[in-house]
């Protein structure tokens, strides 16, 4: 399970950045690795088969790139606009994850966005995290599940 | 510009209404983030609101009429993700003005539909030109 939902995050990820942003220099690499101090925390809830959520941490840089390639604007710094836009970001990638699962029948449902400390942890039968080197800078993904 | 060409599905008629559909959702996000006080956008960024809102469902309407004459078997379910972002769209609207124009809800609205529709257009109305095309 834990392998199929790396896989799931890492696909959906790879997916969405490719259709959305025309990104497909991507790498991944340990989690552990990660590391960054100014960055948007989003977590999307998962309700259903499973409970828990996935968190996604976006470095401001990573962000300003997203938004900038989808507006063809120049955003400088992160406001609600840029939040807003990076969360529907996550929101997609999730429903995607939940589309690949629901083909071995794990039914699940996303709850709305919402920021997040991605450090807050409690203990979960599931989690896996991967960390993403892409063209338009690093993203860190984590999944967390207990089954319901 | 907001449009890119890696958006188009290859179906002209529906690649028009894109284009015109991007082209307002554009005019929309520079008056939300052109310079100069709220107060001093709110007009502006209010019609072009509405010029855009109005193209949404007219679009709409016409890519499930489309849809239909093709017998696309995902109709219903695209049907339910156009209605689900009219109804996100009114709700925003409702708020903005019962809030006294808050221009958070605005923006926060604005950075929502940028990413909902990119995708909407790249993945899911894709699947209907690739259906079309399938299909012949
Ligand atoms: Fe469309
Ligand atoms: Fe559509």
């Amino acid at each position: 399970m834990k392998d199929k939902l790396y896989k799931a995050l890492v696909d959906a990820t790879h997916n969405v950045l490719k259709l959305m942003l025309n990104v497909t220099e991507i790498s991944d690499r340990p989690a552990v690795d990660f590391s960054c101090d100014d960055e948007v925390d989003i977590a999307i809830g998962i309700v259903g088969d499973f409970q828990g959520e996935v968190i996604y941490r976006f470095p401001v840089a990573t962000s300003l790139n997203m938004v900038n390639i989808m507006s063809g604007m120049q955003f400088e710094e992160v406001d609600v606009f840029v939040t807003s836009a990076v969360s529907e970001i996550a929101n997609i990638i999730s429903g995607n994850v939940l589309t690949a699962l629901s083909v071995d029948d794990v039914k699940c449902d996303i709850l709305p966005p919402v920021q997040c400390k991605p450090d807050e942890d409690k203990e979960y039968d599931i989690k896996t995290s991967c960390y993403l080197n892409t063209a338009i800078g690093d993203i860190c993904l984590t999944i967390r599940l207990n089954r319901a | 510009m907001l449009w890119k060409d890696q958006y188009e599905l290859g179906v002209p008629s529906i690649d028009e209404q894109h284009k015109e559909l991007f082209r307002r959702v554009e005019s929309f996000l520079q008056a939300l983030r052109s310079a100069g006080s709220w107060e001093e956008k709110a007009p502006r960024l209010n019609e072009t609101l509405e010029f855009m809102k109005g193209y949404v469902v007219e679009h709409f309407r016409d890519e499930e009429e489309y849809q239909l004459s093709i017998n696309y078997p995902g109709y219903e379910h695209h049907k339910q993700l156009h209605n689900g972002m009219v109804d996100y769209v009114l709700e925003v609207s409702e708020q903005y003005e019962r809030s006294g124009n808050n221009e958070d809800l605005m923006q926060q609205f604005g950075g929502r539909l940028l990413a909902w529709l990119i995708n909407h257009v790249a993945a899911e109305d894709q699947r209907i030109a690739d259906y079309a095309r399938k299909k012949g």
